[in-house]
């Protein structure tokens, strides 16, 4: 009993939650009128066909003529069977249109999340060594620039900089250079840079007043005393007590490595990541594959919370799974 | 604009083959598969590697590419006839008049498949294979323009590839084909060969050596040795200023250009932007239906002067250069100046132009159509157009939401008609989903069998009885097309009880008999005189008010030799390069 029995339990918890999201995703995305049967609709009247009939025609295609009951059955055993089914809007089945996103969707986010992660506790624990000088506030103000302004239009005005004015990066994203070229690490820099000054803020605040707390701690004024380097006191003294509550938040960047995608940075740089294509089959109603997408990401959120939580019992034995 | 650009012909020098082709699209393709694709954008993406049946080239004239379309009794039989030389890839063999017949009657006539075609195949037309390489179908009744109908347009897809679909009438096996996807028997077809298709990211194709209109010199020189391109490659970008960006540093060799930066991009020395005539208007559309003009009692919009004096209060040539930024033709009847249909301009009444402009012009028509009601609509000393009850009418005008240049048209035409015709507009913005769904499209009467007509949503009944489930006045939301090389197919939008009526227009001219008499007449000439008389009376009718062809705009790198500003742009792709 104990831990296995949480396991199993949660385990199973989150096949319902998984089902019961899904299920009402699929209820909202039926529910909705579909732009497809709308836009057919819409074109055959504006050429002087019979909209009615195109519309007929693209409810077909779509086979949305069948009864809602047959519809979900169809669905929910596709689903328990991994047959995830066929994306109308790409025409490829669903897990493949998934991985390949997945595929430049990791490419830019792995280097973003160690960034995020290196950097920003980083630039916070200067910004505490050196609170309140002109350092700490040039750091802070670069952390809230990164964090107010919004990372397509910091996309846009990098992409005009440096791709129009001074050349030095393509403005096409190329999927045909190797993964690890020279050419990607070009094509990647501006985006992975827009990215990763968009998440430090967080970081960097939180590891700041964290550090704070510790600079004056009484363990660290014994080490200054005892004559420890000024490095090692902020790596080993201050650092690694900072880090405790702070691994919460890093946690849920590394959950986010292969799932984390920023659609208006893929919008931007023409990436064909999983954000958008997420996106674009949202709003055009490609069912299963925005229900192929969500089944993926309640799949990872689920599984990584409870990695966390087991990860807790690792970094603190004073947490006990038994009687819950 | 639209002027005709003549056929190379003659000695001409024969370019280099080399390089790449670029271009960008702003959404991916959602499928290549042939049979099933209806986007126009995608329809361009597999052209690049398959061929349609013909095209029309400058002139009017019509280019046989897979095959060529004659008639010789007036239009009610045409006899294609295939070219010889097409061969499909992944050992399907030769073309043949069969493989054309066999997808019409067992796919496109089938009721199981749904083709993307499949409306352009009822029953009543027949297709039969008269032999190797001909085959002949036969209309119901005679069409003279039936090869711009596009209907008898047809892709060559091999009869074995979909046989085992069709014995099985499995649709979404045939939908999901991969060699269908994937355009893998393309063969000599195209003038490029798909290589790979990136769902999100976009192709790229190689160069088909054997490209089958090598041989067609007689059509232009410069097939020779066409395509002159060793790949092409498209790419999507989402994002317009993204797009705009690569055309200006030539990462891309094509890519559209908004109104607003139409000359900085033309006065680039790497870029030449071409306007290109499209067949779509803008119209300002009058509901004549039981809740259209809510103003008042009565309906005024089903007054022909009345419309005739709302004609009067629009410049379309300020509208054409301040909303289109001049990259619009000013229109007057359902026909662009520049179509071989459009009737001599003696006989014309130019709504909205010289003296049918202004308010003397809009009012005075207003007042007699006013006079020809039983209601008491009159106008006060400051010109403004009471109701009954003595308030200034007001109506309502729809445009889409987000859409900046239609947004400006609203608001123009806005003030046109408060300044000219006393009429307040207010203008409103809707997604145009939601207002072709609670709008555009009336509900169905519960009596509709007894009714005199009812045609589905977009037409459900007489406009007395059948309206939408919200009351509107005008919107200008869709554009419509108005066919300027087949102008027989523009029909429906001026028959009272076609399928497609939904702003309850009556003719006050003789509709039914004249597009008949179009349909059975049995040469150029009688046609040219009875379209003619159609859009003469069109103008004069007013069904809507018409006011602007807006241009496409098309970017493209300066060094690429082939692009031209006509309707045809594009006919002769294959011969197109880069000028050394």
């Amino acid at each position: 009993m104990g831990m296995e029995w949480y396991i199993v339990r949660r385990v199973a918890w989150a096949a319902i939650v998984t089902f019961i999201i899904v299920s009402i995703t699929w209820g909202l995305m039926a529910a909705a009128p579909n732009p497809e049967v709308q836009a057919a609709a819409t074109q055959a009247a504006m050429d002087g066909d019979d909209p009615t009939a195109a519309a007929e025609r693209a409810e077909a295609r779509l086979q949305l003529d069948r009864p809602l009951h047959e519809r979900f059955m169809d669905y929910v055993v596709g689903v328990y069977t991994l047959n995830w089914g066929w994306s109308n809007t790409r025409n490829q089945p669903v897990t493949q249109a998934i991985l390949e996103s997945l595929y430049y969707t990791v490419q830019y986010s792995v280097p973003w999340t160690i960034l995020t992660v290196l950097i920003g506790p980083l630039v916070g624990l200067y910004s505490a060594a050196n609170q309140y000088s002109w350092k700490d506030h040039v750091a802070t103000g670069f952390a809230f620039f990164g964090f107010a302004i919004p990372n397509f239009f910091f996309g846009i005005i990098l992409l005009l900089l440096f791709g129009v004015t001074l050349r030095w990066i393509p403005i096409v994203y190329q999927t045909d250079v190797p993964v690890f070229s020279v050419q990607n690490a070009i094509q990647l820099a501006v985006p992975v840079f827009v990215l990763v000054t968009g998440s430090i803020g967080a970081i960097m605040r939180v590891s700041r007043n964290e550090s704070v707390e510790y600079t004056n701690a009484d363990f660290v004024k014994t080490a200054r005393a005892k004559g420890v380097s000024t490095y090692r006191i902020y790596f080993r003294h201050v650092l690694r007590p900072t880090m405790v509550p702070l691994s919460t938040t890093i946690v849920g960047y590394l959950l986010a490595l292969f799932t984390g995608s920023s659609l208006l940075v893929e919008v931007v740089f023409g990436i064909p990541g999983l954000g958008r294509t997420l996106y674009d089959a949202v709003v055009a109603q490609d069912t299963s594959l925005v229900l192929g997408s969500t089944l993926f990401f309640t799949f990872v959120a689920t599984i990584g919370n409870l990695i966390q939580d087991l990860v807790y019992t690792l970094l603190d034995p004073r947490i006990s799974f038994e009687d819950r | 604009m639209g002027t005709s650009t003549p056929t190379p012909s003659g000695e001409q020098e024969i370019p280099e083959v080399g390089g790449t082709y670029r271009t960008v699209t702003s959404s991916p393709a959602e499928t290549l598969n042939p049979l099933y694709n209806n986007e126009a954008g995608a329809g361009t993406l597999i052209g690049y590697a398959l061929d349609l049946g013909y095209t029309f080239k400058p002139g009017n004239t019509l280019m046989p590419q897979l095959y060529d379309l004659t008639t010789d009794d007036g239009g009610k039989t045409w006899t294609g006839k295939v070219r010889e030389n097409l061969e499909f890839g992944a050992g399907y063999g030769q073309v043949t008049a069969e493989d054309f017949v066999y997808q019409v009657q067992e796919l496109h006539q089938a009721e199981w498949a749904s083709t993307a075609d499949s409306s352009a195949w009822p029953a009543e037309v027949t297709i039969e294979q008269t032999s190797e390489f001909e085959f002949e179908i036969t209309l119901p009744s005679a069409n003279l323009l039936y090869p711009q109908t596009y209907d008898p347009l047809l892709y060559a897809i091999p009869k074995d590839l979909i046989k085992p679909y069709v014995e099985n009438e499995d649709d979404k096996g045939l939908q999901e084909d991969q060699e269908l996807l994937n355009l893998e028997f393309t063969g000599n077809l195209g003038a490029y060969t798909l290589e790979e298709w990136n769902r999100s990211s976009g192709q790229t194709y190689t160069r088909n050596d054997d490209y089958y209109l090598q041989e067609a010199t007689d059509q232009n020189a410069l097939f020779e040795n066409a395509p002159y391109f060793e790949s092409l490659e498209n790419s999507v970008v989402q994002e317009q200023a993204s797009r705009l960006a690569a055309l200006e540093t030539g990462e891309t060799d094509s890519a559209a250009v908004p109104p607003e930066r139409v000359e900085e991009f033309d006065s680039m020395d790497g870029v030449n932007v071409y306007l290109i005539p499209q067949p779509y208007n803008e119209v300002c559309v009058y509901n004549m239906r039981e809740n259209g003009w809510n103003a008042g009692p009565g309906n005024l919009f089903r007054e022909k002067k009345f419309r005739q004096g709302l004609g009067c209060a629009v410049d379309k040539q300020t509208l054409v250069e301040g909303v289109f930024r001049g990259y619009a033709n000013v229109e007057y009847t359902w026909q662009p100046r520049w179509s071989q249909w459009y009737p001599s301009e003696a006989d014309m009444m130019e709504f909205g132009t010289g003296d049918l402009y202004g308010a003397e012009a809009a009012q005075s028509r207003i007042e007699e159509a006013i006079a020809n009601t039983e209601y008491d609509y009159s106008y006060d000393s400051n010109g403004r157009l009471l109701n009954p009850s003595g308030e200034q009418c007001t109506i309502t005008l729809y445009h889409s939401a987000g859409q900046n240049t239609e947004r400006s048209m609203a608001e123009f035409i806005a003030q046109e008609f408060e300044d000219n015709a006393g009429i307040a507009v207010e203008v409103n913005a809707i997604q145009g989903a939601q207002f072709a769904r609670e709008y555009w499209q009336q509900e169905i009467p519960e009596n509709a069998d007894e009714l005199e007509w009812s045609n589905g949503a977009y037409n459900a009944g007489p406009r007395d009885v059948a309206t939408s489930p919200n009351a509107w006045d005008m919107t200008v939301v869709f554009g419509l097309n108005t066919y300027p090389l087949n102008p027989l197919a523009g029909e429906v939008f001026f028959q009272k009880d076609s399928f497609y009526n939904p702003y309850g227009y009556y003719p006050s001219w003789d509709a039914k008999s004249l597009f008949e008499e179009a349909n059975s007449a049995t040469s150029q000439e009688e046609l040219k005189e009875i379209f003619g008389e159609i859009f003469v009376n069109i103008a004069e009718d007013q069904p809507m008010g018409m006011l602007a062809f807006p241009s496409g705009r098309s970017g493209y790198s300066a060094d690429i030799d082939g692009p031209a500003e006509n309707f045809f742009n594009g006919w002769d792709f294959g011969a197109w390069h880069r000028e050394e």
